[in-house]
Protein backbone atom coordinates (compact mmCIF):
# COMPACT_ATOMS: atom_id res chain seq x y z
CA UNK A 1 0.00 0.00 0.00
CA UNK A 2 1.67 3.46 -0.70
CA UNK A 3 -0.77 5.55 1.95
CA UNK A 4 3.10 7.27 2.44
CA UNK A 5 2.49 8.89 -0.79
CA UNK A 6 -0.56 9.92 -0.08
CA UNK A 7 -0.72 10.77 3.37
CA UNK A 8 -1.26 14.32 3.12
CA UNK A 9 -4.19 13.78 1.38
CA UNK A 10 -6.02 11.72 4.25
CA UNK A 11 -7.98 12.97 7.11
CA UNK A 12 -8.78 10.77 10.74
CA UNK A 13 -11.83 11.40 12.45
CA UNK A 14 -10.63 12.30 16.16
CA UNK A 15 -13.95 10.73 17.80
CA UNK A 16 -13.68 7.12 16.47
CA UNK A 17 -10.19 6.98 14.38
CA UNK A 18 -11.59 6.18 11.22
CA UNK A 19 -9.32 7.19 8.00
CA UNK A 20 -11.06 8.83 5.22
CA UNK A 21 -9.74 10.73 1.66
CA UNK A 22 -10.01 14.11 2.20
CA UNK A 23 -12.42 15.63 -0.08
CA UNK A 24 -12.13 19.14 -2.06
CA UNK A 25 -14.97 21.36 -0.26
CA UNK A 26 -16.27 24.84 -1.63
CA UNK A 27 -16.99 27.46 0.76
CA UNK A 28 -19.86 26.92 3.25
CA UNK A 29 -19.61 22.88 3.21
CA UNK A 30 -18.39 20.63 5.91
CA UNK A 31 -17.33 17.20 5.52
CA UNK A 32 -18.84 14.26 7.89
CA UNK A 33 -17.43 11.51 9.33
CA UNK A 34 -18.47 8.12 7.14
CA UNK A 35 -18.46 5.86 11.02
CA UNK A 36 -20.00 8.50 13.25
CA UNK A 37 -21.39 11.27 11.77
CA UNK A 38 -19.30 13.97 13.20
CA UNK A 39 -17.77 16.81 11.18
CA UNK A 40 -14.16 16.20 10.15
CA UNK A 41 -13.59 19.74 8.74
CA UNK A 42 -15.69 22.72 7.40
CA UNK A 43 -14.75 25.41 4.72
CA UNK A 44 -15.96 28.60 5.28
CA UNK A 45 -16.99 31.59 3.84
CA UNK A 46 -14.81 34.55 3.28
CA UNK A 47 -12.90 32.96 6.87
CA UNK A 48 -9.65 35.60 6.99
CA UNK A 49 -11.66 38.88 7.16
CA UNK A 50 -14.64 37.45 9.07
CA UNK A 51 -12.71 36.48 11.62
CA UNK A 52 -10.57 39.63 11.77
CA UNK A 53 -13.64 41.39 11.95
CA UNK A 54 -15.71 39.61 14.60
CA UNK A 55 -12.64 39.00 17.34
CA UNK A 56 -11.72 42.86 16.60
CA UNK A 57 -14.86 44.10 18.32
CA UNK A 58 -14.39 41.35 20.93
CA UNK A 59 -11.45 42.22 22.06
CA UNK A 60 -12.68 46.08 22.41
CA UNK A 61 -16.11 44.69 24.19
CA UNK A 62 -13.48 42.77 26.53
CA UNK A 63 -12.80 46.47 28.03
CA UNK A 64 -16.14 47.30 28.89
CA UNK A 65 -16.92 44.18 29.86
CA UNK A 66 -14.77 43.47 32.79
CA UNK A 67 -15.20 47.70 34.13
CA UNK A 68 -18.99 48.38 33.11
CA UNK A 69 -21.42 47.28 36.30
CA UNK A 70 -22.75 44.26 35.51
CA UNK A 71 -26.31 44.66 37.77
CA UNK A 72 -27.08 46.81 40.55
CA UNK A 73 -29.64 46.97 43.44
CA UNK A 74 -31.12 49.11 45.75
CA UNK A 75 -32.27 48.56 48.81
CA UNK A 76 -34.42 50.69 51.55
CA UNK A 77 -32.70 53.89 50.05
CA UNK A 78 -29.03 52.14 49.80
CA UNK A 79 -27.79 51.26 46.06
CA UNK A 80 -24.68 49.21 45.14
CA UNK A 81 -23.51 48.07 41.63
CA UNK A 82 -21.04 45.08 40.63
CA UNK A 83 -18.84 44.59 38.02
CA UNK A 84 -16.69 41.40 37.18
CA UNK A 85 -13.72 42.84 39.14
CA UNK A 86 -15.53 43.42 41.85
CA UNK A 87 -17.30 39.76 41.87
CA UNK A 88 -13.28 38.59 42.01
CA UNK A 89 -12.24 41.54 44.38
CA UNK A 90 -15.38 40.65 46.93
CA UNK A 91 -14.21 36.53 47.00
CA UNK A 92 -10.61 37.32 47.33
CA UNK A 93 -11.49 39.52 50.42
CA UNK A 94 -13.81 36.45 51.92
CA UNK A 95 -10.81 34.05 51.17
CA UNK A 96 -12.82 32.05 48.68
CA UNK A 97 -9.31 32.18 46.40
CA UNK A 98 -10.11 29.15 44.26
CA UNK A 99 -13.82 30.74 43.03
CA UNK A 100 -12.12 34.43 42.45
CA UNK A 101 -9.38 32.86 40.17
CA UNK A 102 -12.05 30.29 38.22
CA UNK A 103 -14.03 33.29 38.34
CA UNK A 104 -10.90 35.12 36.62
CA UNK A 105 -9.73 32.20 34.36
CA UNK A 106 -12.70 31.50 33.00
CA UNK A 107 -14.41 34.63 32.42
CA UNK A 108 -11.78 36.96 31.52
CA UNK A 109 -8.25 35.36 30.79
CA UNK A 110 -9.24 32.45 28.82
CA UNK A 111 -12.16 34.19 26.45
CA UNK A 112 -9.34 36.69 26.32
CA UNK A 113 -6.41 34.87 25.13
CA UNK A 114 -8.79 32.66 22.91
CA UNK A 115 -10.00 36.17 20.99
CA UNK A 116 -6.70 37.72 21.02
CA UNK A 117 -5.09 34.54 19.25
CA UNK A 118 -7.87 34.40 16.51
CA UNK A 119 -7.29 38.39 16.33
CA UNK A 120 -3.47 37.82 15.72
CA UNK A 121 -3.58 34.95 13.39
CA UNK A 122 -6.02 36.36 10.95
CA UNK A 123 -4.41 39.73 11.39
CA UNK A 124 -0.75 37.68 10.50
CA UNK A 125 -2.49 35.47 7.67
CA UNK A 126 -4.03 39.01 6.15
CA UNK A 127 -0.92 40.48 6.00
CA UNK A 128 0.91 37.50 4.98
CA UNK A 129 3.50 37.35 7.71
CA UNK A 130 3.86 33.40 8.87
CA UNK A 131 6.19 32.53 11.12
CA UNK A 132 6.69 29.16 13.11
CA UNK A 133 5.25 31.29 16.54
CA UNK A 134 2.06 31.24 15.22
CA UNK A 135 2.16 27.77 15.71
CA UNK A 136 2.15 27.84 19.45
CA UNK A 137 -0.57 30.96 19.47
CA UNK A 138 -2.88 28.30 17.34
CA UNK A 139 -2.06 25.57 19.30
CA UNK A 140 -3.39 27.54 22.52
CA UNK A 141 -6.08 28.47 20.96
CA UNK A 142 -7.28 24.42 20.83
CA UNK A 143 -6.31 23.82 23.78
CA UNK A 144 -8.67 26.36 25.52
CA UNK A 145 -11.87 25.24 23.51
CA UNK A 146 -13.87 23.77 26.69
CA UNK A 147 -12.59 26.24 29.64
CA UNK A 148 -14.57 29.47 27.94
CA UNK A 149 -17.55 30.43 30.38
CA UNK A 150 -18.84 33.95 29.12
CA UNK A 151 -22.38 32.18 28.39
CA UNK A 152 -22.40 30.10 31.61
CA UNK A 153 -21.71 33.38 33.40
CA UNK A 154 -24.37 35.07 31.70
CA UNK A 155 -26.49 33.29 32.39
CA UNK A 156 -25.57 33.06 36.01
CA UNK A 157 -26.07 36.95 35.87
CA UNK A 158 -29.71 36.50 34.78
CA UNK A 159 -30.59 34.02 37.69
CA UNK A 160 -29.34 36.02 40.00
CA UNK A 161 -31.52 38.74 38.85
CA UNK A 162 -34.55 36.15 38.92
CA UNK A 163 -33.52 35.66 42.54
CA UNK A 164 -33.26 39.41 43.62
CA UNK A 165 -36.48 41.04 41.58
CA UNK A 166 -38.14 41.18 44.80
CA UNK A 167 -35.47 43.81 46.16
CA UNK A 168 -37.14 47.39 45.69
CA UNK A 169 -34.42 48.60 42.55
CA UNK A 170 -32.83 46.07 40.26
CA UNK A 171 -30.60 47.88 37.10
CA UNK A 172 -29.34 46.33 34.27
CA UNK A 173 -25.63 47.79 33.82
CA UNK A 174 -23.74 48.49 30.68
CA UNK A 175 -21.60 45.91 31.50
CA UNK A 176 -24.32 43.11 31.32
CA UNK A 177 -25.46 44.56 27.97
CA UNK A 178 -21.58 44.24 26.54
CA UNK A 179 -21.32 40.98 27.88
CA UNK A 180 -23.99 39.71 25.65
CA UNK A 181 -22.04 41.38 22.72
CA UNK A 182 -18.79 39.62 23.83
CA UNK A 183 -20.75 36.17 23.92
CA UNK A 184 -21.96 36.89 20.31
CA UNK A 185 -18.06 37.64 19.07
CA UNK A 186 -16.97 34.95 21.01
CA UNK A 187 -19.51 32.64 19.33
CA UNK A 188 -19.39 33.76 16.33
CA UNK A 189 -15.49 33.32 16.15
CA UNK A 190 -16.23 29.48 16.07
CA UNK A 191 -18.49 29.70 13.06
CA UNK A 192 -16.21 32.12 11.70
CA UNK A 193 -12.67 30.95 11.92
CA UNK A 194 -11.73 27.87 9.27
CA UNK A 195 -9.21 25.74 11.46
CA UNK A 196 -8.10 23.33 8.61
CA UNK A 197 -7.39 26.43 6.73
CA UNK A 198 -5.33 28.12 8.97
CA UNK A 199 -3.36 24.99 9.42
CA UNK A 200 -2.84 24.19 6.00
CA UNK A 201 -1.43 27.57 5.07
CA UNK A 202 0.77 27.35 8.14
CA UNK A 203 2.53 23.81 7.03
CA UNK A 204 2.35 25.02 3.36
CA UNK A 205 4.12 28.36 4.63
CA UNK A 206 6.76 27.19 7.16
CA UNK A 207 7.38 23.39 5.42
CA UNK A 208 9.97 24.72 3.24
CA UNK A 209 12.00 27.12 5.74
CA UNK A 210 12.46 24.00 8.38
CA UNK B 1 -8.17 2.77 0.17
CA UNK B 2 -11.74 1.24 1.59
CA UNK B 3 -13.54 3.15 4.23
CA UNK B 4 -14.02 1.94 7.81
CA UNK B 5 -10.29 1.53 8.75
CA UNK B 6 -8.79 2.53 11.44
CA UNK B 7 -6.01 4.83 11.82
CA UNK B 8 -4.76 2.59 14.25
CA UNK B 9 -4.76 -0.40 11.90
CA UNK B 10 -2.55 1.23 9.11
CA UNK B 11 0.11 2.48 12.04
CA UNK B 12 -1.12 6.44 11.57
CA UNK B 13 -1.89 8.45 14.30
CA UNK B 14 -4.04 11.64 14.09
CA UNK B 15 -2.77 14.45 15.95
CA UNK B 16 -5.44 15.97 18.50
CA UNK B 17 -4.70 19.59 17.85
CA UNK B 18 -4.41 20.23 14.31
CA UNK B 19 -5.90 16.46 12.85
CA UNK B 20 -2.77 15.98 10.98
CA UNK B 21 -2.49 12.17 9.93
CA UNK B 22 1.02 11.38 10.58
CA UNK B 23 2.62 8.05 10.01
CA UNK B 24 3.69 6.45 13.65
CA UNK B 25 7.14 5.84 13.95
CA UNK B 26 7.71 5.78 17.69
CA UNK B 27 4.86 5.43 20.46
CA UNK B 28 5.16 9.19 21.44
CA UNK B 29 6.04 11.65 18.52
CA UNK B 30 5.78 15.06 17.21
CA UNK B 31 3.18 16.23 14.47
CA UNK B 32 5.00 17.25 11.49
CA UNK B 33 2.64 20.15 11.01
CA UNK B 34 2.00 21.67 14.49
CA UNK B 35 4.82 20.06 16.72
CA UNK B 36 2.52 18.81 18.91
CA UNK B 37 3.46 15.98 20.86
CA UNK B 38 1.00 13.10 20.64
CA UNK B 39 0.40 9.17 21.11
CA UNK B 40 -1.99 7.01 18.75
CA UNK B 41 -4.27 7.19 21.70
CA UNK B 42 -4.23 9.46 24.54
CA UNK B 43 -1.69 8.20 26.72
CA UNK B 44 -3.22 6.24 30.36
CA UNK B 45 -6.58 7.65 29.47
CA UNK B 46 -8.90 5.52 31.30
CA UNK B 47 -6.25 5.78 34.51
CA UNK B 48 -6.83 9.21 34.25
CA UNK B 49 -10.45 9.55 33.48
CA UNK B 50 -11.15 6.77 36.51
CA UNK B 51 -8.94 9.47 38.95
CA UNK B 52 -10.70 12.36 38.18
CA UNK B 53 -14.13 11.07 38.45
CA UNK B 54 -13.42 9.38 41.70
CA UNK B 55 -12.32 12.90 43.21
CA UNK B 56 -15.42 14.14 41.53
CA UNK B 57 -17.26 11.50 43.49
CA UNK B 58 -15.52 12.18 46.55
CA UNK B 59 -16.08 16.43 46.47
CA UNK B 60 -19.63 15.64 45.29
CA UNK B 61 -20.38 15.06 48.63
CA UNK B 62 -18.95 17.98 50.75
CA UNK B 63 -20.26 19.90 48.58
CA UNK B 64 -24.11 19.21 48.92
CA UNK B 65 -23.80 18.89 52.65
CA UNK B 66 -22.13 22.37 53.30
CA UNK B 67 -23.50 25.82 52.50
CA UNK B 68 -23.45 27.21 49.01
CA UNK B 69 -24.19 30.75 50.32
CA UNK B 70 -25.61 32.17 53.38
CA UNK B 71 -28.11 35.00 53.54
CA UNK B 72 -27.43 37.75 56.44
CA UNK B 73 -30.74 39.97 57.23
CA UNK B 74 -29.94 42.39 59.94
CA UNK B 75 -27.27 39.86 60.92
CA UNK B 76 -29.26 36.87 61.11
CA UNK B 77 -27.64 34.09 59.03
CA UNK B 78 -29.53 31.77 56.98
CA UNK B 79 -27.72 28.89 55.11
CA UNK B 80 -29.05 27.12 52.18
CA UNK B 81 -27.26 23.80 50.50
CA UNK B 82 -27.18 24.09 46.74
CA UNK B 83 -30.89 21.83 47.08
CA UNK B 84 -32.15 24.29 49.82
CA UNK B 85 -31.77 26.74 47.30
CA UNK B 86 -33.83 25.10 44.35
CA UNK B 87 -36.42 24.02 47.66
CA UNK B 88 -36.43 27.77 48.24
CA UNK B 89 -37.30 28.71 44.69
CA UNK B 90 -40.07 25.95 43.95
CA UNK B 91 -41.65 28.01 47.16
CA UNK B 92 -41.58 31.10 45.50
CA UNK B 93 -43.47 29.88 42.34
CA UNK B 94 -39.78 30.38 40.24
CA UNK B 95 -40.38 26.85 38.47
CA UNK B 96 -38.00 27.50 35.80
CA UNK B 97 -35.49 28.43 37.10
CA UNK B 98 -35.52 25.80 39.81
CA UNK B 99 -35.60 23.48 37.03
CA UNK B 100 -32.31 25.38 35.36
CA UNK B 101 -30.52 25.29 38.58
CA UNK B 102 -31.56 21.81 39.09
CA UNK B 103 -30.52 20.57 36.14
CA UNK B 104 -27.03 22.34 35.89
CA UNK B 105 -26.14 21.87 39.73
CA UNK B 106 -26.91 18.28 40.39
CA UNK B 107 -28.53 16.62 37.84
CA UNK B 108 -25.62 17.55 35.41
CA UNK B 109 -22.59 16.40 37.34
CA UNK B 110 -24.19 13.62 38.74
CA UNK B 111 -25.34 12.64 35.15
CA UNK B 112 -21.53 13.28 34.22
CA UNK B 113 -20.12 11.09 36.62
CA UNK B 114 -22.31 8.44 36.03
CA UNK B 115 -22.11 8.54 32.29
CA UNK B 116 -17.96 8.54 32.18
CA UNK B 117 -18.29 5.45 34.58
CA UNK B 118 -20.56 3.73 32.01
CA UNK B 119 -18.08 4.87 29.04
CA UNK B 120 -15.29 3.40 31.10
CA UNK B 121 -16.72 0.45 31.46
CA UNK B 122 -17.85 -0.22 27.93
CA UNK B 123 -14.00 0.42 26.95
CA UNK B 124 -13.43 -3.16 28.95
CA UNK B 125 -16.22 -5.04 28.33
CA UNK B 126 -18.30 -4.92 25.16
CA UNK B 127 -21.82 -3.35 25.05
CA UNK B 128 -24.79 -3.67 23.11
CA UNK B 129 -25.18 0.39 22.82
CA UNK B 130 -24.24 1.35 19.21
CA UNK B 131 -20.81 2.73 19.34
CA UNK B 132 -22.10 5.99 17.55
CA UNK B 133 -24.72 6.11 20.61
CA UNK B 134 -21.79 5.78 23.11
CA UNK B 135 -19.64 8.61 20.85
CA UNK B 136 -22.55 10.82 21.21
CA UNK B 137 -23.01 9.96 24.93
CA UNK B 138 -19.63 11.02 25.51
CA UNK B 139 -19.74 14.77 23.54
CA UNK B 140 -22.75 15.54 25.04
CA UNK B 141 -21.10 14.49 29.04
CA UNK B 142 -17.92 17.26 27.15
CA UNK B 143 -19.99 20.21 26.26
CA UNK B 144 -22.27 20.18 29.14
CA UNK B 145 -19.36 20.31 31.14
CA UNK B 146 -19.15 24.19 31.90
CA UNK B 147 -22.88 24.70 32.79
CA UNK B 148 -22.14 23.27 36.06
CA UNK B 149 -20.84 26.16 36.80
CA UNK B 150 -24.04 28.15 36.62
CA UNK B 151 -23.89 28.02 40.50
CA UNK B 152 -20.98 29.11 41.22
CA UNK B 153 -20.98 32.46 39.25
CA UNK B 154 -24.93 32.81 40.62
CA UNK B 155 -23.55 33.60 44.43
CA UNK B 156 -20.04 35.22 42.94
CA UNK B 157 -22.60 38.11 41.22
CA UNK B 158 -24.78 37.82 43.89
CA UNK B 159 -22.42 38.28 46.90
CA UNK B 160 -20.97 41.20 44.89
CA UNK B 161 -23.88 43.04 44.88
CA UNK B 162 -26.01 42.19 47.32
CA UNK B 163 -23.35 43.69 49.87
CA UNK B 164 -25.21 46.43 52.16
CA UNK B 165 -23.54 45.76 55.29
CA UNK B 166 -25.24 44.58 58.69
CA UNK B 167 -28.85 45.18 57.08
CA UNK B 168 -28.83 42.41 54.43
CA UNK B 169 -25.66 40.72 52.58
CA UNK B 170 -25.14 37.32 50.72
CA UNK B 171 -21.58 35.63 51.17
CA UNK B 172 -20.33 32.24 49.85
CA UNK B 173 -20.17 29.21 52.06
CA UNK B 174 -18.12 26.92 52.77
CA UNK B 175 -19.66 23.94 50.01
CA UNK B 176 -18.82 26.39 46.81
CA UNK B 177 -15.24 25.74 46.57
CA UNK B 178 -16.07 22.18 46.75
CA UNK B 179 -18.14 22.53 43.97
CA UNK B 180 -16.37 24.19 41.90
CA UNK B 181 -13.56 21.72 42.44
CA UNK B 182 -16.03 18.65 41.48
CA UNK B 183 -16.93 20.58 38.39
CA UNK B 184 -13.45 21.18 37.42
CA UNK B 185 -12.59 17.56 38.18
CA UNK B 186 -15.31 16.62 36.16
CA UNK B 187 -14.28 18.32 33.06
CA UNK B 188 -10.75 16.70 33.24
CA UNK B 189 -12.35 13.88 33.34
CA UNK B 190 -13.94 13.87 30.22
CA UNK B 191 -11.13 15.76 28.52
CA UNK B 192 -8.95 12.68 29.41
CA UNK B 193 -10.99 10.40 28.28
CA UNK B 194 -10.23 9.39 24.63
CA UNK B 195 -13.52 8.30 22.29
CA UNK B 196 -11.23 6.20 20.04
CA UNK B 197 -10.98 3.24 22.80
CA UNK B 198 -14.72 2.87 22.74
CA UNK B 199 -14.51 2.10 19.30
CA UNK B 200 -10.76 -0.28 19.82
CA UNK B 201 -13.39 -2.59 21.59
CA UNK B 202 -15.72 -3.46 18.81
CA UNK B 203 -12.86 -4.12 16.35
CA UNK B 204 -11.17 -6.63 18.53
CA UNK B 205 -14.49 -8.53 18.71
CA UNK B 206 -15.47 -8.85 15.62
CA UNK B 207 -11.70 -9.91 15.17
CA UNK B 208 -12.02 -13.16 17.15
CA UNK B 209 -15.17 -13.83 16.27
ZN1 LIG C 1 -15.84 9.34 13.04
ZN1 LIG D 1 -0.68 18.44 14.85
Amino acid sequence: MNHLNDINTLIACKHCDTVANSPTLTAGESALCPCCGYTLFSRKVDPVNRTLAVSLAGLLLLIPTVTLPIIGVGVAGKYNDATLIDCIMLMINADFYIIAFSVFLFTIAIPSVRIFSAFYLSYRIKTKQLSTSLLTFYRSYHLFDSWTMIHVFFLGVIVSMYKLISLDELIVGSGLVSMLLLLFCSTLISITLDQKLIWDLLEHELEPKS
Amino acid sequence: MNLNQKAKALNLGCCPCCQKVNEMTERKQRCSRCHHQFSQRKPYSLQYTFAWTLAAIVMFIPANIYPMMVFYTLGRPEKSTILEGIASFIQQGHYPIAFIIFLASFIIPLGKIIGLLILLYNTKSYSRISKKKQTQMYHLIASLGPWSMLDVFVVAVMAAVVNFGFFTSIEAGAGITYFTLMVIFTIFAAESFDPRLLWDIERRNTNDR
